[in-house]
């Protein structure tokens, strides 16, 4: 009725999708910008430019293309600046994994990054565009939400399952299957907001309004603790059996946006924390990968734990790298980021860091701010309370993953091993971290269609 | 390649990039003032429209003709009086439009204790008479003490409860 109604205002008025004409400008942008980035790698490591051009840039910026004419067809009234940001991010990734393969082929090692990056990449733009296509509204998420939440927590736990498990570098979060590796947790953090948003709308009343007051501050009832305490209980399960302080710190910081989102009540959020917290202390003292963690974190340059294994080398290089970068960096492909282990995936930001220094980096911050802040705007745009906790969910699922890295790669938390959204080497977060993106522009153009 | 043009490069890729992100600003900058008048005017059509299309009896003609007419029924109420719970004393006038009743912050009549639900139930004028139906509320609405469960006529003076709060229809 209401939707008859609203469609045909919509034709009445004639409202013109000014929204895709911005992203169009915006996003040639953000494809002019790969190109320079590319080239510039080129030019400073090979004196020219060759083919393999066509490929680090024509891959991402062709699939972007296409997934703009998908939200011209499909959500027209989508968000229009979510996907150049996204493309930007993910551009710049691109270039300096590129930049890094060059200095690793010259170093004649064999592990290159950059040819599977842009395959993944095409991989999960077309998963993007597949959830704009096929998904009519995000709405019809909210019948799976039970579903969902088996899903997010079985994808959690399928690393521990035996033979197909795997362990790379002290943490369990592989899938192994045929010698192609993902990991299931990326994929966990999608299921888990859709479920925590649909299971808080059915509960936020009682979550809300019940419980004593005591001394100004209200007292939740004990029974609705057990969800809290049910997350908990699986998120240091994460950290103890996984050895994966990040992804439980993910899922934990999460729920808790979600539940603060939902009810409002502080107290949930002081509570949670004071949990994880003693969880996390109690965990440092208890389980040595932890321990050390905090050491490296609270001592990087103690002798002891720069030279010791898993101590604090790597910070240290990465701190190096973001010094040597200064105010303006060395210039994509003039420094020497390749020093730092893993500078292509934990450390790409120290990398990107030392390459464009600090006004690079800011850059790079300013844009997951813009993406987060769209992310919280199409939430908050909405009416009902299924869309809002969705789009918050899933803008501080990139939020958190942000603030966890950089964080660690700064010094400010201990270090943990998640991915930067979009910008790291490795399928399984490009995918993941798309598909947040393409939820998004869903979201955003149900959204629009409401308010028109 | 030469020193100079790489400096440029590099310089010239930082400064690009900050162009970026503040042309992205200035989109969400025109976006808020360009957009607030376009909402405005199709959020006013589409509230009108919908109104009278959901409205069984606009508040014009037939009622104010059939008001003279003797019948037992609510049509005469022209205001809401809260007689108990956080707002008693408070009154809302009725003008024939539907009044939703809940702690959601956009409803008619807002109640912020525990025992009241988002969208806990909402009066509609139908056939002259005020019916009050319950949202799926999790404690329920009670009309004269009896819990409400078709929507059902609220006579003149027939207390609504409502969570801790209760409620009259006055003439």
């Amino acid at each position: 009725m209401s939707n008859n109604v609203t469609e045909r205002i919509s034709k009445i008025v004639r409202v013109v999708p000014r929204n895709r004409n911005t992203e169009l400008v915006l996003l040639l942008f953000a494809i002019g910008i790969n190109a320079l980035e590319v080239v510039q790698v080129q030019l400073s490591t090979m004196q020219k430019v060759n083919g393999d051009f066509w490929f680090y840039w024509g891959g991402l910026a062709g699939a972007a293309m296409l997934l703009h004419l998908v939200l011209r067809l499909r959500a027209p009234l989508a968000d229009p600046m979510i996907l150049p940001i996204a493309t930007t991010l993910n551009g710049l990734g691109i270039a300096e994994i590129y930049r890094l393969d060059i200095a690793a082929i010259a170093n004649h090692q064999t592990e290159l990054f950059g040819e599977k990056q842009v395959i993944w990449t095409l991989v999960a733009l077309l998963l993007a565009g597949i959830v704009v296509m096929f998904i009519p509204s995000h709405l019809v998420l909210r019948r799976y939400v039970f579903i969902a939440g088996a899903i997010g927590v079985g994808l959690l736990l399928a690393p521990m399952l035996p033979f197909i498990g795997k362990t790379i570098n002290g943490a369990s979060l592989w899938l192994s299957i045929g010698g192609l590796t993902f990991q299931p947790g990326e994929l966990a953090k999608i299921s888990l907001t859709i479920f925590f948003a649909g299971y808080l709308v059915q509960r936020r009343d009682s979550l809300a309004m019940t419980g004593r007051t005591v001394l100004g501050i209200q007292i939740p009832k004990a029974r609705e603790l057990g969800p809290i305490l049910a997350i908990w209980v699986v998120s240091l399960l994460v950290l103890v059996v996984q050895h994966d302080l990040g992804t439980s710190l993910l899922f934990f910081g999460l729920f808790l946006v979600m539940i603060y989102t939902a009810t409002g009540r502080a107290i949930y959020t002081v509570v949670g924390l004071g949990m994880f917290l003693t969880g996390a202390l109690v965990a440092s003292r208890a389980i040595s990968y932890v321990s050390k963690r905090f050491d490296a974190w609270l001592n990087p340059f103690d002798d002891a734990h720069y030279n010791a294994i898993g101590g604090s080398y790597q910070l240290v290089q990465g701190l190096f790298g973001f010094a040597h970068g200064g105010l303006l960096g060395t210039g994509l492909g003039g420094g020497v980021p390749q020093l730092v282990p893993l500078a292509e995936s934990d450390f790409i930001v120290a990398s990107l860091a030392e390459e464009l220094g600090l006004a690079g980096i800011f850059v790079i911050f300013a844009l997951y701010i813009l993406l987060v802040a769209r992310g919280l705007r199409i939430g908050f745009n909405h009416n009902d309370d299924f869309s809002k906790l969705l789009a918050t969910g899933l803008s501080f699922v990139i939020a958190l993953q942000v603030f966890i890295v950089i964080g660690g790669v700064t010094r400010l938390v201990p270090l943990t091993g998640l991915t930067t959204p979009l910008l790291a080497a490795g399928g399984s977060s490009l995918v993941a971290n798309w598909i947040i993106v393409g939820l998004l522009l869903r979201i955003s153009d149900t959204n629009r269609k409401e308010a028109e | 390649m030469s020193e100079l043009a790489l400096f440029l490069l590099r310089i010239g890729l930082v400064a690009v990039l900050w162009i970026f992100v503040f042309s992205i600003i200035s989109v969400i900058r025109s976006d808020l003032f360009g957009q607030k008048v376009a909402g405005k005017a199709a959020a006013s059509n589409a509230t009108q429209v919908v109104s009278q299309a959901h409205l069984p009896n606009p508040p014009t003609g037939p009622v104010r003709v059939l008001q003279e007419s003797n019948s037992p029924s609510s049509k005469t109420a022209t205001r809401l009086v809260i007689i108990a719970g956080e707002n008693a004393g408070r009154e809302l006038p009725l003008d024939g439009r539907e009044l939703h009743i809940g702690r959601a912050v956009n409803s008619d009549l807002v109640i912020t204790d525990e025992y009241a639900s988002t969208q806990h139930a909402k009066l509609v004028l139908i056939n002259d008479e005020w019916l009050v139906q319950d949202l799926n509320s999790t404690n329920g609405t009670f009309l004269g003490g009896v819990r409400v469960g078709i929507p059902a006529v609220v006579k003149l003076n027939t207390p609504v409860k409502v969570g801790k709060t209760v409620f009259e229809l006055r003439a």
